[in-house]
C-alpha cells in the first residue's frame, strides 16, 4: 500500500538523499512541479511513474548497505502491488492520457537521461516524497 | 569435506501479519550448526536478475526461526531460502516450497475488554499494528435489530461507543481489517455490560 512505501522511504529518505550531490537538478519537478497536472492526467501520469520506477529507477540503487537495499526492495515491491490496482484503473479506461501528461512524462524522461544512470536512479528514489506527496493530495 | 545436508522443512507460520520462517535443525555431532536467510520478492525475480536478499538479522545464527515480517512487506509473492553453515563447512540452500504472499496470513479475532463506566460504553482494543483497523458491532441487549458500528482506524487508547441508558445491558463484538490484504478477521465473542443505576428510573 502508499502508507507502506511511504513508511519503507522514510527509514531510508536521509540515508539516499545524501547520496544525490546534484541539488540543482530535479527529475520530478523540472521545469513543472507535478502539482500543475490536470486532474484528468493523474491517474495517466502516476501509472507511467510507477513503471518508470519499476522499470528503470530501482534496479540502480543498490548500495553497499544491507538495511537499505532490504528496504529498497520493500519498496519496489510495494510498488509492483500498487502498480497493479493502477492497473485495473487502465483496463476499465479510467486512466486516459492526453496531452499534457504525455508531454509531462517525456520532460521526466529527458531529466533522468540527461544525468548518469546510477545519479539518476538515486535521485529519483530521494524524489519519492515529491511523487507521494502529490499521489496524496491529488487522490 | 563432505558438504552440509541443506535445511530441510522449511516453512512459514503468518498470524495477524506477522510472518516467521522456521526450519527442521541439521544435526552435525559435535558440530555447532548456524544458518542463514534470505528472501526474493517479485520485484527481484522480474526486473533484478533473480537475485537474492539477505536478512541480515538472520545471518549465521543458532536457532531455526527467523522473524521475516519486516521483509515481508508487500502483498506479492516472496520465495524464501536458508543454509546452514558449520565451520569452514557450508551446505547448499534449501529453498521454500512455493512461494508465500502475506495475503494468506491468518487472522484472528481481537481480544477486547467491553467496560461499562457509568452510563458510558467503552471498549478496550488490543494495539495488533499499524496494519489493522477494527470493526466493532454494538447494541443493547433485546434490539438486536439495531446494531450500530463503529471503524477505528488507530488504537491509541479506550474507544468510547455510546451513552447507555440507567440499568440497561449493552452488547459488543469485533472484527479486524487488513486494508494491505483487503481482509478481515472473523467477529470475537460477544461481551455484554449493564449501565450502572437502577432500569425502573426510566418507568417513572
Amino acid at each position: 500500500s502508499v502508507a507502506e512505501i511511504r513508511a519503507g522511504f522514510a527509514a531510508i529518505k536521509a540515508n539516499i538523499q545524501a547520496r544525490d550531490p546534484i541539488r540543482t537538478h530535479s527529475i520530478l519537478s523540472h521545469p513543472r512541479s507535478l502539482h500543475k497536472v490536470k486532474s484528468s492526467d493523474r491517474c495517466c501520469i502516476t501509472h507511467h511513474l510507477f513503471d518508470f520506477y519499476v522499470d528503470k529507477v530501482f534496479k540502480h540503487c543498490k548500495t553497499e548497505d544491507s538495511y537499505v537495499n532490504r528496504k529498497i526492495s520493500s519498496i519496489a515491491n510495494s510498488f509492483l502491488s500498487v502498480r497493479r490496482k493502477l492497473g485495473q484503473c487502465h483496463e476499465q479506461n479510467q486512466c486516459m492520457c492526453g496531452q499534457e501528461s504525455t508531454e509531462k512524462f517525456k520532460q521526466i524522461l529527458a531529466n533522468y537521461e540527461g544525468l548518469n544512470v546510477t545519479s539518476a536512479a538515486m535521485k529519483s528514489l530521494g524524489e519519492l516524497d515529491i511523487l507521494l506527496d502529490w499521489m496524496e493530495k491529488s487522490r | 569435506d563432505a558438504l552440509l545436508p541443506a535445511p530441510q522443512n522449511i516453512s512459514i507460520l503468518s498470524t495477524n501479519m506477522k510472518h516467521f520462517l522456521t526450519w527442521s535443525p541439521v544435526i552435525i555431532q559435535g558440530e555447532t550448526m548456524r544458518y542463514s536467510v534470505e528472501f526474493q520478492g517479485e520485484y527481484e525475480r522480474e526486473y533484478a536478475n533473480e537475485s537474492w536478499i539477505p536478512i541480515s538479522e538472520c545471518s549465521l545464527i543458532t536457532g531455526t526461526v527467523c522473524n521475516i515480517t519486516e521483509d515481508i512487506s508487500a502483498t506479492v509473492a516472496y520465495n524464501l531460502r536458508v543454509r546452514a553453515d558449520a565451520g569452514a563447512r557450508r551446505s547448499e540452500w534449501g529453498t521454500l516450497k512455493g512461494l508465500f504472499n502475506r495475503i494468506t496470513t491468518s487472522l484472528t479475532p481481537p481480544v477486547l475488554k467491553v467496560i461499562a463506566d457509568g452510563y458510558h460504553l467503552l471498549v478496550d482494543l488490543e494495539d495488533m499494528g499499524p496494519a489493522f483497523q477494527f470493526l466493532v458491532l454494538y447494541w443493547k441487549k433485546g434490539q438486536e435489530r439495531r446494531v450500530q458500528q463503529k471503524v477505528v482506524k488507530e488504537v491509541r487508547s479506550v474507544v468510547h461507543l455510546d451513552t447507555m441508558e440507567a440499568g440497561a445491558d449493552y452488547c459488543v463484538r469485533a472484527q479486524t481489517y487488513v486494508e494491505a490484504i483487503n481482509r478481515s478477521s472473523s467477529f470475537s465473542q460477544t461481551q455484554c455490560v449493564r449501565a450502572q443505576g437502577d432500569k425502573s428510573m426510566w418507568l417513572v
